[in-house]
C-alpha cells in the first residue's frame, strides 16, 4: 500500500481543509474521492461561516459609514433594508463560490460524492449517499477534515426559535428589536456588528473580564471602545445563568458582581460560546484513531493519526480552528501521503476579528511573551500618525510590531485598525521569513497607505520613525 | 524526606509501562525536570517531578508497570513544591478533562488555550531558588560517576551558567561540564584526578545566587581535542554502530520514540518537555532542511539575527554527512565483522559484556591495527655488562624509591634514541599530509593489571636520570595497579615500551599505540653463547621487537634505529655520550 507511488484517498469533509486537501492530491496524481453532505464543497466557511458573515459585515460597513458620512458633509436618509434582496444576495455569494469549487473539482477529476460516511475499518468507508444509494468504498489513505460545530451550552439548551447559534444567525430571519449575545469571542462580535448595523439593539454577555479573551488587551481596547458605541450594552465578568422563552421572548437571567439588571427580556439569543470538534464519526472506534480529552484527533506533526491510514486536519484536530490553517493542514497532509518529507511547523499563523475596526495578529503576542516570562521589544505605531488612517477619518488604529530584542528579528505582528486583515498578511511574511526590524524599516512601503504602519512601527523600534518623535532613551 | 508518587496522567490512564528513568539515587533533582518516560496506552509521556532534592531511593525499575500515586523515589532535602504541585504534575492529557461547558464557564475555547499554556511554564519554573553550590549534573544514562581530568575553574574564578567548569573522563566520553550556576566561586571541592560521582558538590559560591542546579540545560559539550583524539573516534565509531548513541543522550534529551509517530503536539506540549522556539528561517529553508534530514534547530543561522539560509542548511548537512562517513570510515569500523556463528550448538558458552577498560584497549587497537601498517624488525642486545651495572647501582634506586629494572633503563635507552631519530618521536596527520615531529619525549609503558593493560606516560623522560625514572616508572606502576591512574597520565605519550620478560618468550610483535609510530618491545634475556674474540662466551642476551609504522618509517631507519637502541645497551657508556 504504501508502495503504490499513487495512493487512492478520501477526503471526509468539503470545508477549506477538505477541499484544499483533495485538490492538491488530485493534482499530484492521487485518485481522489471527497466526501460531503453539501451539494458542492465549501464546508462551514463557505456555506456557515467565513464568507455569508464577510459579506454581512461588508454591508454593516456601508450603513455606519453612510451614518459616518454626516461628518464629511454628506448626509444620507436612513437605509431602508430589505432582508429577503439582502439575504439572496448573500446566498449568491456563496452559491458562486461553492459552485466554483465544484467546478474546480470536477476539473481535476476529483469523485465528489454528496453523503455521509462512515469507517467500517481503516481504510474502508460506508458511504450513504443523499441520494439514497449506499456503497462500501476502499482506499490507500483516508483524510478527516470534518471540521467543527457550534458549542452549545447544555443548562441554557432551549427548543425555541428564538435561541440561535451562528448558523441561524446567518440565515438572516428577521431583524430583531434585541438581541443578546452570549459570548464575547469573535464571532459573537461579529455577528453582533452586522445586527446592530441592521437595527437591533445588541447586548453582548462575556463571563471573562474582558472582550476578545486572548488577544493583547491594546488591540482590543479601540475596538471596545467603538462597539460600546453601536452595542447597547456589553456586560463583562457576567454569565447567564438561565434562559426562558416568555410570549415577548427570552427572559435571560444574569449572574455576576456587576451587573445592574439580574434579568432581561430579549427577542432573540444568539449563543457563540466556541466551536466543537467534529470528531464523533461513525465506526472511527474501528480504527486505531486516538481522541484526545477534548474530542480532537491526535495527530503527529505530519496530521497523521495513531492510526497510520489516517490522516486528520482542520478544526477536528485542534485550535486554532481557522480555515486557513486547516488548508495548510490539509495540503501538509497530502504532502506527507505523497511521501514527501514535510511537517506542519508554521511559525506564524494569522488571526483576524473582522470587527469594525478589524483586530488581526499573528506570531507572538504580548500576553503569550508575558506568560512565558520570556524578554521581548514592543514598536508602536498609532494611526493617528498615519496620513492614510486620517483620511478615512478612522485614525483609532495601531500597529504594533512584536521584536527579539538580542536579535532584533520579528517574532510577532498585531494590528487594530479599519481593513487591517488586509495588513497581517505582511507580518506573517515578515515571522516566517525571519525579518529583522531593519528589513522591515528598510523595505519602501507606497504612501498613503495603512501598510506603512508597519514600517514605521520598525522605524519606531530604532527611534527613528518619521511621523512619531519617540526618541530612544540615551 | 519527601515522596514522589506517579501523578494523574489523564482520564483513564491509571498505569503506565516505565520506559526510562531519567534519574539515579544521588542525582539532584529540580521540580519540573522531566524524571522518567512512561509509555501509557495512549502515547508516551515524560513525567516532571513536583519535588526537588536528592533523590535518595529509586523504588521503580524500567520495564516495570507504575501505577497512578505509586512510589517513585524518595527525596532528601526535599524541598517539594506541594502547593504547585497539583498543576504542574499533570502530565499529559490531564488539563482538559474539565467540564467542557457549564453555566459558569460558556467561554471554553479561550479558557482551554489559556491552560495550555499553564503547564510547560510551571514546570520550567525551579522550585529551588539561589542555588549555592554546583552539583555534578547527570551525565547521561548509566552514567554515574568520571574522572575528573581538568579543572577549569579555582577560588575566586568567576562563573556564569553555561560555561565550562570541568573535564571529565566516564567510560564513555570526556565530557565538558558545563555550570548550571552563576556567581564567584569560594571552595573547590574536588582535586583533579579524583573520581567525581553524579550529585557530588563540585565548587561552592560566594553568597552566589544562581538558578537551576542540575537541570542540564547545556548539554555536556564532546572534548574533541587533539589530545583525544583516540577517543573520539572511539564515539565515533559507537555512533557510526547506532548502538550506544541513546544510553549517551544526556537525561534532557527527550528520546525519540517510534518514528512512525511522534508525540502528538498536544501531549507533547503538556508535558512540558519540549518548548521550541520558532526557528530563525524562512518556510522554503525549513521544508530543505526536512528534506536532507536535517534538525533546523540545530542549524547556525549565518544571516541577521542568526537568520538560517538555505547555504547554512546545506553545509550542516554536509558537516552532518562528512561526519558520518567519516564515522563510519574511521578505522574500526569499516571492515564489518562477519556474524558469529551459533558457538551454543556446540556446547556451553557463557556471554560476558565488554566493558571499561577492555573495550577501550578493544576499540583501540582496533583502529590502530587498521590504520598503522605494521613491520616488525627484530634485534638482540648483549646486555651483560648492562645486568652488572644494574646490580651495582639498584640500591640507589631503592633508596629512591623505585627499582633499578630493564625497562627503567630501557626508557632512557630509547629516549636517547628518539633524539638521534626524531621521526620515531613523531605521528602522522594524512588529513593534512603533515608529519608532526614532537619536541618532547613522552615514553608510555604498558602495564599488565588485573583490569586489563594501562599504559601510563612517563614525560620528559630525556631530561631524567635513569635512578629518577626508576623511581617514578614504579611509582605510575602501583598507582595502575591501584587504580588510582588518572587519564592525564595516561596522555602525551610519543613512543611505548612493553616488556613481557617478566613472563617469558623470545619474541613478539607488538602493535604500535596509534597516534605514535613505533613501540618496542623486550622479551625475556637469556645466557647464550656469543662468539666474541674468536670464540664462545656465555653472555645475557636481550631480545628487542621493534614495530613501527611503514608510512612514516623505512624498514632501514627501523634497522638503524633497534642497531642504535641495541648498542646502547651493550654500551651504556654510550648514553653518556650521544643520549
Amino acid at each position: 500500500m504504501s508502495d503504490n507511488p499513487k495512493p487512492s484517498i478520501a477526503v471526509l469533509g468539503g470545508g477549506p481543509g477538505g477541499y484544499a486537501a483533495a485538490f492538491l492530491a488530485a493534482d499530484l496524481g492521487m485518485k481522489v474521492t471527497l466526501i460531503d453532505p453539501e451539494v458542492n464543497p465549501g464546508g462551514v466557511c463557505l456555506y456557515r461561516g467565513c464568507i455569508p458573515s464577510k459579506a454581512l459585515l461588508h454591508v454593516a460597513k456601508v450603513i455606519d459609514e453612510s451614518h459616518q458620512a454626516k461628518n464629511w458633509g454628506i448626509e444620507y436618509s436612513d437605509p431602508k433594508i430589505d432582508l429577503p434582496r439582502l439575504r439572496s444576495w448573500k446566498e449568491g455569494v456563496v452559491k458562486k463560490l461553492t459552485g466554483g469549487l465544484g467546478q474546480l473539482s470536477k476539473a481535476r477529476s476529483v469523485q465528489y460524492i454528496q453523503g455521509q460516511a462512515a469507517f467500517e475499518n481503516s481504510t474502508t468507508l460506508r458511504v450513504a449517499k443523499t441520494g439514497g444509494a449506499e456503497e462500501s468504498l476502499s482506499f490507500d489513505r483516508i483524510i478527516i477534515a470534518t471540521g467543527s460545530r457550534p458549542a452549545i451550552i447544555p443548562s441554557l439548551k432551549l427548543n425555541s426559535a428564538r435561541v440561535m447559534d451562528s448558523t441561524g444567525a446567518l440565515d438572516l430571519s428577521e431583524v430583531p428589536r434585541s438581541l443578546l449575545v452570549v459570548g464575547g469571542g469573535y464571532i459573537g462580535l461579529e455577528l453582533g456588528t452586522v445586527y446592530a448595523a441592521l437595527g437591533s439593539k445588541v447586548s453582548v454577555v462575556e463571563m471573562l473580564a474582558g472582550l476578545l479573551p486572548g488577544a493583547d488587551r491594546d488591540l482590543v481596547l479601540p475596538l471596545h471602545k467603538r462597539v460600546e458605541k453601536i452595542f447597547d450594552s456589553i456586560l463583562l465578568n457576567t454569565t447567564v445563568s438561565a434562559m426562558k422563552e416568555e410570549a415577548s421572548g427570552i427572559r435571560v437571567t444574569f449572574e455576576g458582581q456587576e451587573i445592574k439588571e439580574r434579568e432581561k427580556v430579549f427577542d432573540k439569543v444568539l449563543v457563540s460560546v466556541g466551536r466543537k470538534p467534529n470528531s464523533e464519526i461513525p465506526g472511527l472506534d474501528k480504527t486505531q484513531v486516538q481522541v484526545g480529552p477534548r474530542g480532537f484527533i491526535q495527530v503527529n506533526k505530519q496530521l497523521q493519526t495513531h492510526d497510520p491510514a489516517i490522516y486528520a486536519i482542520g478544526d477536528v484536530v485542534g485550535e486554532p480552528m481557522l480555515a486557513h490553517k486547516a488548508s495548510h493542514e490539509g495540503r501538509t497532509a497530502v504532502e506527507a501521503i505523497a511521501g514527501h518529507k514535510v511537517a506542519f511547523e508554521p511559525n506564524a499563523i494569522p488571526a483576524v476579528v473582522f470587527t469594525d475596526p478589524e483586530i488581526a495578529w499573528c506570531g507572538l503576542t504580548e500576553t503569550q511573551a508575558q506568560k512565558e516570562n520570556r524578554q521581548i521589544k514592543v514598536a508602536r505605531f498609532p494611526w493617528a500618525a498615519s496620513g492614510r488612517a486620517v483620511t478615512l477619518d478612522r485614525p483609532e488604529g495601531m500597529t504594533k510590531l512584536i521584536f527579539d530584542p538580542e536579535t532584533e528579528r520579528v517574532l510577532g505582528v498585531g494590528i487594530v485598525g479599519v481593513g487591517c486583515g488586509e495588513l497581517i498578511a505582511e507580518g506573517v511574511l515578515a515571522v516566517e521569513m525571519a525579518a529583522t526590524a531593519t528589513d522591515v524599516a528598510l523595505s519602501i512601503h507606497p504612501h498613503p497607505t495603512l501598510s506603512e504602519t508597519l514600517m514605521e512601527s520598525a522605524e519606531v523600534f530604532f527611534g527613528t520613525s518619521t511621523h512619531v518623535y519617540r526618541p530612544k532613551p540615551r | 524526606m519527601t515522596e514522589f508518587k506517579l501523578p494523574e496522567l489523564g482520564e483513564n490512564i491509571d498505569q503506565g509501562d516505565l520506559v526510562r528513568l531519567m534519574i539515579s539515587p544521588g542525582a539532584s533533582i529540580t521540580e519540573g525536570q522531566p524524571v522518567m518516560e512512561l509509555e501509557t496506552d495512549k502515547a508516551v509521556v515524560e513525567v516532571p517531578s513536583s519535588v526537588a532534592g536528592t533523590v535518595k531511593e529509586i523504588r521503580v525499575k524500567e520495564g516495570e508497570k507504575v501505577k497512578v500515586g505509586q512510589v517513585i523515589f524518595t527525596v532528601e532535602n526535599g524541598a517539594g513544591g506541594k502547593t504547585k504541585a497539583a498543576e504542574a504534575k499533570a502530565p499529559a492529557g490531564k488539563i482538559s478533562d474539565t467540564p467542557a461547558q457549564s453555566v459558569a464557564q460558556p467561554k471554553t475555547e479561550s479558557r482551554s488555550v489559556e491552560r495550555r499554556a499553564v503547564a510547560p511554564q510551571a514546570a520550567a519554573i525551579p522550585a529551588t531558588p539561589g542555588a549555592t553550590e554546583f552539583r555534578l549534573p547527570e551525565l547521561g544514562e548509566n552514567i554515574d560517576q568520571g574522572d575528573l581530568v581538568r579543572l577549569m575553574i579555582s577560588s575566586g574564578t568567576k562563573v556564569s551558567e553555561g560555561q565550562p567548569v570541568m573535564e571529565l573522563e566516564t567510560d564513555k566520553a570526556v565530557v565538558e561540564v558545563p555550570s548550571s550556576v552563576s556567581g564567584v566561586v569560594k571552595d573547590v571541592r574536588v582535586k583533579e584526578g579524583q573520581k567525581v560521582k553524579v550529585g557530588q558538590v563540585i565548587f561552592t559560591l560566594e553568597g552566589g545566587a544562581a538558578p537551576q542546579p542540575e537541570r542540564a540545560k547545556h548539554a555536556p559539550v564532546e572534548h574533541a581535542d587533539g589530545q583525544h583524539e583516540a577517543r573520539v573516534a572511539f564515539q565515533a565509531a559507537i555512533r557510526a554502530e547506532g548502538k550506544t548513541e541513546e544510553q549517551a543522550l544526556p537525561p534532557d534529551q527527550p528520546r525519540p520514540t517510534a518514528p512512525m509517530f511522534a508525540m502528538p503536539e498536544q501531549l507533547g506540549k503538556v508535558a512540558g518537555t519540549e518548548h521550541r522556539e520558532p526557528v530563525a528561517a524562512a518556510p522554503h529553508v525549513r521544508r530543505l532542511a526536512r528534506e536532507l534530514g536535517v534538525d533546523i534547530h540545530d542549524v547556525k543561522g549565518s544571516g541577521a539575527g542568526g537568520r538560517i539560509n538555505e547555504d547554512d542548511v546545506k553545509a550542516h548537512s554536509k558537516a552532518l554527512l562528512t561526519s558520518a562517513t567519516a564515522a563510519a570510515h574511521a578505522p574500526g569500523t569499516y571492515l564489518e565483522e562477519p556474524a558469529l556463528p551459533d558457538f551454543a550448538k556446540w556446547g556451553k558458552i557463557e556471554r560476558v559484556p565488554i566493558r571499561g577498560v577492555r573495550r577501550k584497549t578493544a576499540e583501540h587497537l582496533r583502529i590502530a591495527w587498521n590504520t598503522v601498517p605494521h613491520v616488525t624488525q627484530q634485534d638482540k642486545a648483549d646486555i651483560t655488562e648492562l645486568e652488572q651495572l644494574r646490580a651495582r647501582f639498584a640500591p640507589k634506586a631503592e633508596e629512591a624509591g623505585g627499582k633499578m629494572t630493564v625497562t627503567a633503563i630501557a626508557l632512557k635507552v630509547c629516549a636517547s634514541a628518539l633524539k638521534v631519530f626524531p621521526q620515531f618521536n613523531a605521528s602522522i596527520d594524512m588529513a593534512k599530509e603533515e608529519i608532526i615531529y614532537k619536541q618532547y619525549i613522552n615514553i608510555g609503558v604498558a602495564v599488565d593489571t588485573d583490569r586489563g593493560l594501562l599504559v601510563p606516560v612517563i614525560c620528559e623522560v630525556d631530561k631524567k636520570n635513569i635512578v629518577e625514572l626508576a623511581a617514578e616508572l614504579t611509582q605510575l606502576s602501583k598507582k595502575a595497579r591501584d587504580k588510582k591512574l588518572t587519564p592525564t597520565e595516561m596522555e602525551g605519550g610519543t613512543f611505548t615500551i612493553t616488556n613481557l620478560g617478566g613472563i617469558g618468550g623470545t619474541g613478539f610483535s607488538p602493535i604500535v599505540n596509534h597516534p605514535e609510530v613505533a613501540i618496542l618491545g623486550l622479551s625475556r634475556s637469556s645466557m647464550e653463547p656469543v662468539w666474541l674474540s674468536g670464540k664462545f662466551e656465555a653472555r645475557r642476551v636481550l631480545p628487542l621487537s621493534l614495530s613501527y609504522d611503514h608510512r612514516l618509517i623505512d624498514g632501514a631507519d627501523a634497522a638503524r634505529f633497534l642497531r642504535w637502541i641495541a648498542e646502547a645497551f651493550e654500551q651504556p657508556f654510550l648514553l653518556s655520550v650521544q643520549g
